[in-house]
């Protein structure tokens, strides 16, 4: 029998998982920022993206978002090892991570025009500019390719028409990069062609007529996802992205640097909890149950081992490979972190769950556990990542 | 290495594995001592005998995943990565005068009856991984190693790897004291490079098993288009890439890193390990279906590897009672 190893999965050469030389200085020189420049004190009713969009701002004003974005574009031209740091010392230090724009703004860098890269990208790096993604609808979920929200071409304009849903922080931001169809594939006369191929990307200002905007409550009582109706609303050939039909990669490299464990700054709120757990395993010893302290610990190496495939990416990434099919890995991985990570600490703290007072009708850290849940619907389901590795890494046959 | 020099010797052991790798759980006992033989002869337990050791742990761990890939019955950890490093840790190679002349250079390592790290001298032990051993080498938990005579051969759940008895009149030979540091060395390297052959071992497992679920048929079609059998291994596949990456990164450390931080990845990586490899193979059996319930397929072999690796050195329990506190402050 032969043991093929895809080229996703060859690993037989040494990596280097050490830092840059200059990264040391780095992180003092941002320790040294934050001193002076410590996090705000979020106010009795201030929703919490406003509270973190003063929080973007200020990190912006010292220079430290956007890293790794080309200067050219309102970044520093470092790599994504060095923002990572920065995500690093702040989870250190318990304060929120760096904003989540890492996959907004790898998609522009690679579909955009240079025109489009120098409008959007620094606006959205300073925090003038907050961004959400309009790709799921109600018909169209796991089945993305299945949307049906139409940009129709009329005089060197297009007008769209359609529903968005779960489009997270529409209510808060300025623009949308939103997907629509602008010509429907027909089977009938080009037999090759997917519904996917009759994509396309835009940057829709959430003010444009025509734009509704409605809020939906999560589970756990936050403001977080809209929903977003589209009426006949005008978009500029200028604010398409990329060529017409060339949506769904664009979508495909977005998805996957969202699946990216090093892109989107969880892991230092990971790390937060998982030493609180420690700590207390520490000082209750012989109070905690054996099964229990055998969780604390198994969330601890849950946690190291996504540091180390962090590392490991990071890696591959300085050594050439962006972000593919196997960032379903670091997704599937930072779900099981997440999820039992959540489920221990409300064992080991009850106290601070089921409590009251919160929006999400528990304690403070109440609503973080129902979040968890869904760490493995969002930036698609767990199911979808099986059938991605399956597909696209294994290379294993469809039905039929 | 260079780049160029590592992966030449990492296709030597790659082709070593594929030409002694075992068809069934009952080799031919000549092939044990051969298959020894040319291992040795590959020179590779020089690799980390000069100082600076020609070769990172990172490149030997390498080398033990190769290793593990296939069902063999020679001993590469043992005697040829471990022993070697714990000689070269206490800096002195045993002068042939403290030897008895019968019993030879050959070293293995000496492990508890129970095959986790050792207690003190006069506790029970058994030499590990020892084909081709003549002695094992003893790390006391105070960090002094003494060399002991071995008796007969010992059996095991493992069918391959080499277990034999250490009789508790063997007179042991003290060869010198670990101190604090190179004690936390040892053991950081021994938890890594074990890992290694584990990962090894389930990574051409379950890549077996992706390889038969595109060959079997069943209903008119391949399993492996079932979306059921999909997720098994895609499943399988993520474990193993998780254990790689704790695998991998806990060897880098110990190139780079202070001992009690390649400790701590080193207990990391062999928790992962221990729980995940053994998931990931045991996924991997559940594809193959009947036929990987056989005697004579190779399922039991990769299985049995992993199931008392698990065990060895450290097990799951060891691992997550420790890993629960914070490291203590030094
Ligand atoms: C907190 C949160 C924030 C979000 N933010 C955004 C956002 O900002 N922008 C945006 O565009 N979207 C966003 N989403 C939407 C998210 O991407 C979708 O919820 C997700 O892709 C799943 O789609 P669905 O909810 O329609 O579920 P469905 O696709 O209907 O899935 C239902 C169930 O069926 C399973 N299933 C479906 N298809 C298959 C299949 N082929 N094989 C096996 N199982 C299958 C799924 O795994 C799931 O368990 C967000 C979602 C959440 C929860």
């Amino acid at each position: 029998m032969t043991v093929t190893v895809t080229a996703a999965t060859a690993t037989d050469t040494p990596l280097d998982f050490g830092d840059p030389a200059d990264l040391d200085q780095l992180r003092r020189r941002f320790r040294a920022w934050l001193a002076e420049h410590p996090l705000p004190e979020r106010g009795a009713d201030e929703p919490l993206p406003v509270f973190l969009h003063r929080w973007h701002r200020q990190l912006h004003s010292g220079g430290w978002v956007g890293l790794d974005v080309p200067q050219a574009y309102g970044g520093q031209g470092l790599s994504t090892l060095h923002q990572v740091a920065i995500s690093d010392e702040l989870g250190a230090c318990q304060a929120p991570g760096i904003p989540r724009i890492g996959y907004l703004a790898h998609a522009l860098l690679e579909f955009g025009s240079e025109e489009q890269c120098r409008r959007w990208l620094p606006r959205m790096l300073s925090g003038e500019d907050t961004w959400c993604q309009g790709f799921s609808e109600p018909g169209a979920g796991s089945d993305l390719a299945g949307m049906a929200t139409t940009a129709t071409r009329q005089d060197g304009h297009y007008l769209v028409r359609g529903q968005k849903l779960w489009t997270s922080y529409a209510q808060f931001s300025g623009l949308c990069l939103l997907l629509a169809r602008t010509e429907r594939a027909d089977p009938a006369t080009d037999p090759s062609a997917r519904p996917h191929d009759s994509i396309s990307a835009f940057a829709l200002p959430l003010d444009r007529a025509g734009v509704t905007v409605r809020p939906l409550r999560a589970a756990n009582g936050d403001d977080e996802f809209c929903e977003l109706f589209l009426d006949d609303v005008r978009i500029e050939e200028s604010e398409r992205i990329g060529a017409e039909g060339t949506g769904w990669p664009l979508a495909m490299t977005t998805v996957s640097y969202e699946r990216n464990a090093l892109d989107t700054g969880h892991i230092s709120r990971y790390g937060v909890l998982v030493e609180r757990l420690r700590r207390s395993a520490r000082d209750r010893r012989g109070e905690l149950p054996d099964g229990l302290l055998s969780e604390i610990g198994r969330c601890y190496v849950d946690y190291q081992v996504l540091v180390a495939h962090t590392r490991r990416r990071t890696a591959e990434r300085l050594a050439g490979r962006t972000a593919g099919p196997e960032s379903s890995y670091d997704k599937l991985l930072m779900t099981r972190t997440e999820q039992r990570l959540y489920e221990t600490a409300l064992r080991v703290f009850p106290g601070e769950f089921f409590g009251e007072g919160e929006s999400s009708g528990g304690g403070p850290l109440f609503g973080d556990y129902l979040y968890s849940r869904a760490a493995s619907v969002y930036g698609g389901t767990s199911q979808i990542q099986r059938n991605i590795i399956a597909k696209r890494v294994l290379g294993l046959p469809s039905a039929g | 290495m260079q780049a160029e020099e590592f992966m030449l010797v990492r296709d030597l052991v790659r082709t070593f594995a594929t030409r002694f790798r075992v068809e069934s759980a009952d080799p031919d006992p000549s092939h044990r001592a051969a298959a020894q033989k040319a291992l040795g002869e590959l020179g590779l337990a020089e690799l980390r005998g000069s100082t600076p050791p020609d070769a990172t742990v990172q490149e030997c761990a390498l080398l033990a995943e190769e290793h593990g890939s296939r069902p063999l019955t020679t001993s590469l950890l043992g005697t040829v990565l471990l022993a070697p490093e714990l000689l070269r840790l206490i800096g002195d190679q045993m002068s042939p005068d403290q030897v008895s002349p019968e019993a030879g250079p050959s070293q293995t390592i000496a492990l508890a009856a129970d095959l986790r790290f050792p207690g003190p001298a006069g506790t029970d032990l058994v030499a590990w991984d020892c084909e081709g051993a003549d002695r094992a080498l003893h790390v006391a938990p105070d960090g002094t190693v003494t060399s002991l005579a071995l008796g007969p051969a010992v059996p095991s759940a493992d069918l391959l790897r080499g277990i034999r008895s250490v009789p508790p009149d063997s007179p042991a030979v003290t060869l010198g004291r670990l101190d604090a540091d190179r004690l936390m060395h040892w053991q950081a390297y021994a938890l890594t490079l074990l890992s290694s052959e584990l990962v090894g071992a389930a990574r051409s497992f379950v890549g077996q098993s992706v390889d038969y679920a595109r060959e079997r048929r069943q209903y008119g079609r391949a399993i492996g288009s079932f979306q059921a059998v999909q997720h098994l291994l895609a499943d399988a596949t993520v474990l193993v890439e998780a254990c790689t990456s704790a695998t991998r990164y806990a060897a880098w450390c110990l190139d780079h890193e202070p001992p009690a931080q390649a400790l701590t990845a080193a207990r990391v990586a062999k928790a992962e390990v221990n729980a995940s490899a053994l998931d990931a193979v045991s996924i991997g059996m559940q594809v193959f279906g009947g036929i990987a319930q056989t005697w004579e397929h190779v399922a039991h072999l990769y299985l049995r590897r992993i199931l008392l690796g698990s065990t060895t050195l450290a097990t799951t329990a060891d691992l997550l009672t420790t890993l629960a506190e914070p490291e203590p402050v030094r």
